[in-house]
């Protein structure tokens, strides 16, 4: 089809400066003079966490899309320079309350690194325990939204359920639904004790039985199929190139995870295997998060069985008594202050790659500089750029397939 | 109209219009941050927000309600704003978390804004983040609130006449704040600890290898970590080596500030993906670019991982990335935050340790 350039003069609707948009008004001309529709996406949608995705699109075929991030931008890296080493553990949480245990686990690592603090091999068991049920609550989580986007309520009403069960064991574990702060310098906040264990096990059957009721409602059910498969595909190359992360780019058929490359905790100690796609469509990268969930809890079930007796604090952190932090906190941890450096940690979060950069002047109570990169910052790249190419209308599947989520990737 | 409005609202059928609406308060879908996660509990099978008539929806042109889930940054104010000019009336505002009340855990943050100073809220759900049931009865009060009028607590404390106390303790002395900032300090981020690593100084070879004379200390600095200190001139040959030697993406990108000496540390951290000896290892190479014109060279060519990275950095510490397409835009930030806030003076509101002292 042969095009005409319109030599017309326009002028972007009023709203276009009071809006604050961020694209530049040149961009907004050209594209009325070539034919093509600029649509805006939210800040206002259907998804979990808001973000303005500004997309040019030919036809109904996008062109480009711009992301407008920091909806959620909480300022964290700021307000950790201003804390102590201790009060950053919730803070660095927040960015992804559902899965508290690897946020914690990435930050408390660097301390320890830092001190050389050896932890409690219970103490190590409990964190990977935590760590992994997070991890099953937010490919869950994920499941429920991408649900929402393709418009499918059951699928969101399914994994929420699914996820009380999680919920629940964290409460007994921790004493709140999602934001634990579990893990502390040295090993965990206290001893969990044979009844949550046994709860635990008992709660894996449950999830297990009903994630295989939920594959029928929605993960095989060809209405899902048919949003999904081949749509948003990133490539073994792009996807190395645009540094996607974590299941999304071993969906793309790369065999990277950081609980093999760097083994951390007890990961090493339990069977298991990484999940890998090969299409890196968004299907593929929905059944790779549905295959770690199987997984994850095949790991739990390992760790529970496994689980070895004796303190969960070391001995560095506290002498007097070991199962449980509770009343001496400020003993403990009020004075901690990192030798200078830079301590990085690589974790794997539940959406990938979570990195922590702390780095200290030697001196102060307080971080020098946090850097956090978290998994959905990073990933954002690989899904603007997996969206191109593809209809307006799978851009809601594309972005429920990254599982993307915004108070994550801002901060 | 005047009269119309006041039929509907006080005329013989004004119960059956408030009936409807108790039962129909459909918030719009507006998840402002993490306290999002309890508000999707709140409407899904294990809580059922939708046998009270509660279920988010899409449009906010056909909805009452905005539950507003926890911080809302600057950014979001203005969206909150127009969601809730949006609506039709009558509007009721919920807010969430405590950082919708006082800011909670991001009182000081730069970037936070009170919800009720944007929008006048009906209900607090107080929580980091609130249970479910919480939030439910924040509807449950509304509810109650469309039918009688009147907003009630739904918490009533009961009151405990205190007894006097015969023998008064001595007050416990509370320790003085630990919080100690260093003035000034000079921040160096390639310390060696090379002691744990068996393998440090062959990677360290290779790393040289690599780079030749570009690098101008290769550091070990942990376990499978490695600074390279490189000059700022050599610093895009320097990563076109790395890149074409296997590092193939960037796991972040991060500035340091050093007021006391005037400079930014400008890092990249890459590592490999495909190449399976450097899978582990992370390169941080690591330049100082002066302070006040701080400007250094995109390296989004190389590693187009970067690109999103040094469009915050540059919002954050106002770096200008030359090369990259975005600079002197807004990416992260809203247009009226304080600029660079992430610079070292610029400084927050302190919190004040009541009865401790200070040092």
């Amino acid at each position: 089809m042969k095009e005409y350039s319109l030599d017309i003069s326009v002028t972007p609707p009023k709203e276009y400066e009071s809006y604050f948009v961020p694209v530049p008004k040149e961009f907004l001309e050209d594209a009325y003079r070539s034919d093509d529709f600029v649509v805006f996406t939210g800040p206002q949608h259907g998804g979990s966490g808001h973000m303005r995705l500004i997309i040019r699109v030919k036809g109904d075929f996008i062109v480009e899309v711009i992301p407008d991030p920091g909806y959620v931008h909480r300022s964290m890296e700021k307000l950790a320079e201003n804390r102590l080493y201790i009060q950053n553990i919730p803070l660095f949480e927040r960015p992804s309350i559902i899965d508290f245990g690897n946020y914690n686990l990435g930050y408390v690592r660097a301390i320890e690194d830092a001190l050389d603090i050896e932890v409690p091999e219970r103490a190590r068991y409990l964190r990977t325990i935590l760590a992994e049920l997070g991890r099953i609550g937010t490919h869950l989580y994920d499941a429920g939204i991408l649900a929402v986007f393709l418009g499918h309520t059951t699928g969101f009403m399914w994994p929420f359920a699914l996820r009380e069960y999680i919920v629940e064991i964290f409460t007994r574990i921790t004493g709140t639904r999602i934001t634990g702060s579990f893990v502390v310098p040295g090993g965990v906040r206290r001893d969990v004790d044979e009844k949550t264990l046994d709860m635990i096990k008992r709660m894996l059957n449950a999830l297990e039985f009903r994630i295989k009721k939920f594959e029928r409602v929605f993960i095989r059910n060809p209405t899902t199929i048919a949003r999904l498969k081949g749509v948003g595909t990133l490539t073994k190359e792009e996807a190395v190139d645009y540094g996607v992360v974590g299941p999304f780019l071993r969906a793309c058929g790369v065999e990277y995870d950081v609980r093999v490359v760097e083994p951390y905790e007890a990961y090493d100690e339990i069977d298991w295997d990484v999940v890998i796609g090969e299409d890196g469509d968004g299907y593929t990268r929905f059944l790779v998060r549905v295959e770690e969930v199987g997984q994850s809890i095949n790991m739990i079930r390992q760790l529970v069985d496994n689980l070895p007796e004796g303190d969960v604090l070391s001995d560095s952190i506290i002498s007097f008594n070991r199962k449980d932090i509770r009343g001496s906190f400020f003993e403990a941890y009020a004075d901690i202050v990192l030798p200078e450096g830079e301590y990085t940690t690589l974790t794997e979060a539940a959406r990938g790659t979570l990195l922590y950069s702390v780095i200290s002047d030697g001196e102060s109570t307080v971080p020098y500089r946090v850097r956090i990169v978290t998994p959905g910052w990073m990933y954002l790249k690989g899904f603007m750029e997996a969206c191109k190419g593809h209809r307006l209308a799978d851009l809601q599947a594309i972005y429920g397939s990254f599982g993307y989520f915004p108070p994550e990737a801002d901060r | 109209m005047d009269e119309m409005i006041e039929f509907l609202h006080d005329g013989p059928l004004s119960p059956i219009k408030k009936w409807g609406t108790k039962w129909s308060i459909w918030p719009t879908h507006l998840v402002t941050a993490c306290c999002g996660v309890e508000l999707a509990h709140a409407f899904a099978s294990g809580y059922d927000g939708e046998r009270l008539g509660v279920l988010n929806f899409g449009m906010a042109r056909q909805t009452n309600c905005i539950v507003v889930e926890g911080a809302i940054t600057r950014k979001m104010a203005r969206i909150l704003k127009m969601t809730y000019e949006q609506m039709p009336d009558p509007k009721f505002v919920i807010v969430m978390g405590v950082c919708g009340i006082k800011g909670g855990l991001f009182w000081n943050g730069y970037h936070m804004v009170k919800p009720f100073e944007v929008v006048p809220v009906k209900y607090f759900a107080p929580g980091c983040p609130p249970t479910p049931e919480s939030l439910l009865r924040c509807f449950r009060a509304l509810q109650d609130e469309i039918v009688t009028g009147e907003a009630k607590n739904t918490i009533a404390y009961p009151k405990i006449r205190r007894k006097k106390e015969e023998k008064r303790k001595k007050p416990k002395k509370i320790p003085p704040t630990p919080k100690y900032v260093a003035l000034n300090p000079s921040v160096v981020v390639d310390v060696p600890r090379d002691r744990k690593w068996d393998y440090g100084t062959e990677y360290r070879g290779k790393i040289a290898e690599i780079l030749g004379e570009l690098a101008e200390r290769v550091t070990v600095t942990g376990i499978y970590r490695i600074h390279v200190r490189v000059r700022l001139e050599n610093f895009v040959e320097a990563a076109r080596k790395l890149r074409d030697s296997g590092f193939d993406h960037v796991k972040s990108v991060n500035i340091i500030d050093i007021p006391k000496n005037r400079k930014f540390i400008v890092e990249y951290q890459v590592s490999s993906y495909l190449r399976p000896e450097f899978v582990r290892l992370i390169l941080t190479i690591f330049t100082e670019i002066d302070r006040e014109e701080a400007s250094f060279p995109s390296l989004i060519d190389v590693w187009p991982s970067a690109d999103y990275l040094e469009r915050e950095l540059h919002d954050l510490f106002g770096v200008w990335f030359e090369g990259n397409p975005w600079m002197g835009k807004p990416f992260l930030l809203a247009p009226d935050t304080p600029k660079n806030p992430l610079r070292k003076d610029f400084r927050l509101q302190e919190e004040v340790y009541i009865g401790g002292e200070k040092k």
